[in-house]
């Protein structure tokens, strides 16, 4: 095994500060303890995280995004785990054209969703926006749990279904004894990541929410349209650090290249 | 031999395939209701006319203006230089994080996939404090005594930020592929005398197209259909489709010629992926 070229190092070292820099920044911003953002920052200070937990501008959006990330992501496992086992077990026709519908949604540009869900609302005479704001994100997370769900259960050893079944397990009996407990990794990787989805989603949550559903990076957006102050950057650290947590948990349990490579 | 065993009688089969149906028939609903239906509503709304007739008189607006005409140039522009820098930019990147080992290699992921996770509003205002006029970038500048930049509010800055937006599916993309590249290729090409710049160009590359072209066609499509990036870091100048989409919508209400918008975007996105599933087959006549 050779070495990296000194050349590839330098370069990755590079790449890496710029991936970063604006994450970092941001983070910088909001330890400020002047009026302003800028650079270098004046002094440290923990004030502004103080003002923002206080706000309930920031404070509602934010538990809205939560709420939402979690309602998304139990219905996307609702949805997808089924599919995924339907997918690889059952001999079904057409399960290529089946599988690209069902993946389709990863290619289509938000904005296009969300226009159309926010005609469909107006058109059907949905009471609340807020069915179809969930089940905007749930199309977005739908397939990411469905890819690494899919991805999980197709290299799993398949026998020990059989074996189940052999030693008289009826079809449910092993679904839920046997299949589920194997695929557990991919189910807790595919909510992580369709939770995160859900979290980070603007385009849709713009044209849906109202001022009691707003999430928190439509806030922050609308927050930065008119305002320019530390404030922004410390709501968005404690996105960042949401964010930060969920990945490490993603780390531990089921190690990042795996989902990001398995989930393509 | 576990194909076989699941094969037998075709009762069970049957109830295989009930269950399967089961399995899979609320998820196709939900898309249905609420992705065909959406996307068909939206269509169907693109097709009003003024006077209450139905037609394709908001097209007509689209393809006859040369203002839209010219968002639309600049939409595809703009994709395809984001496109470009992401590929000889995240190239080697990928290449970096495919053959790295150990601890390197989990860093080096975790760098990649960081920013890709923390929301593209936060990012766009990263960017905003970096690139500013009086951002940290200019202060810099200014500290060792050189000029000013004009980073902000023009296609540059909106380039920067949308690269680093999109820059991690490339990596990821070219990563995997190498990752499954069969390494011994390389060796034989070493065996036989080729010197490593030769064994990259004509071994690794070729190899890795697929990575390339599949990462390419994810960024390009991300980037045409995105807007936030732009709607923070550009100006009316740097207007693109999505963000015209957006503005219609809420600032002028016309909901027809925003749906009419909406679907030239959808075409446009289908197109490409079309492409894609064109140019597959032929990346894979290469590998051979």
């Amino acid at each position: 095994m050779k070495a990296m070229p000194r050349l590839l190092v330098l370069y990755s070292a590079a790449m890496s500060v710029f991936l970063l820099a604006p994450v970092l920044v941001v983070v910088v911003a909001a330890f400020t303890a002047g009026d302003f953002i800028m650079f270098p920052p004046g002094g440290f200070s923990l004030r502004w995280f103080d003002h923002v937990l206080r706000d309930s501008e920031f404070i509602r959006p934010l538990w809205n995004s939560v709420r939402l990330g979690v309602m998304a992501t139990v219905a996307s496992g609702l949805l997808a785990i089924p599919a995924a086992l339907a997918l690889v077990r059952g001999a079904i026709p057409g399960r290529r054209w089946i599988e690209t519908f069902l993946l389709a949604p990863l290619s289509l540009p938000t904005i296009i969703l969300a226009v159309g869900l926010l005609f469909f609302t107006a058109r059907v005479g949905l009471s609340s926006s807020f069915t179809s704001l969930l089940a905007g994100h749930v199309i977005i997370t739908v397939p990411y749990m469905l890819r690494t769900v899919l991805g999980v259960y197709a290299g799993m050893n398949r026998e020990i279904e059989d074996a189940a079944r052999v030693l008289g397990a009826d079809g449910w009996r092993t679904a839920w004894y046997v299949t589920l407990p194997m695929i557990r990794p991919g189910i807790v990787a595919g909510a992580i990541f369709a939770f995160l989805m859900s979290f980070d989603e603007v385009a849709v949550a713009l044209l849906l929410t109202n001022a009691d559903t707003t999430t928190l990076p439509v806030s922050i957006l609308s927050y930065l349209v008119y305002n320019y102050d530390p404030a922004v950057a410390a709501i968005s650290t404690i996105q960042i650090a949401i964010v930060v947590a969920a990945l490490l948990i993603l780390e531990r349990f089921f190690g990042i290249r795996n989902v990001m490579f398995a989930s393509r | 031999m576990a194909d076989a065993a699941r094969a037998q009688g075709t009762g069970e089969n049957g109830r295989a395939n009930f269950s399967a149906l089961l399995g899979l028939a609320p998820i196709l609903l939900f898309l249905v209701v609420f992705l065909v239906g959406p996307i068909w509503v939206n269509l169907l709304e693109s097709l009003k006319e003024p006077g209450g007739a139905q037609g394709l008189a908001q097209y007509g607006r689209i393809f006859f203006d040369s203002y839209y005409l010219t968002v639309i140039a600049q939409t595809l522009i703009f994709g395809f230089v984001v496109t470009a820098l992401c590929i000889l930019l995240g190239y080697p990147l990928g290449f970096a994080v495919a053959r790295a080992q150990g601890t390197a290699k989990a860093l080096l992921m975790l760098v990649v996939v960081t920013p890709l996770m923390v929301n593209v509003v936060v990012r766009s205002f990263g960017w905003m404090v970096i690139l500013g006029g009086s951002g940290a970038l200019n202060a810099g500048l200014t500290a060792l005594g050189l000029p000013k930049l004009e980073l902000m509010y023009n296609w540059t800055g909106v380039t920067i930020a949308m690269v680093h937006v999109l820059l991690p599916f490339m990596v990821l993309s070219v990563a995997s592929t190498l990752e499954m590249l069969d390494r011994r290729i390389e060796e034989a090409a070493a065996v036989l005398g080729a010197p490593p710049a030769r064994i990259f160009w004509h071994v690794t590359l070729p190899l890795s197209i697929e990575g390339i072209v599949t990462g390419g066609i994810l960024v390009f499509t991300l980037a045409i259909g995105s807007f936030v990036t732009v709607l923070l870091l550009g100006k009316t100048s740097t207007m693109v489709l999505p963000l015209l989409i957006y503005q219609q919508l809420t600032t002028s209400s016309d909901w027809p010629f925003a749906a009419a918008m909406g679907i030239t975007l959808l075409v446009i996105v289908s197109l490409t992926l079309w492409a894609q599933s064109w140019l597959h087959p032929r990346a894979m006549r290469a590998r051979r």
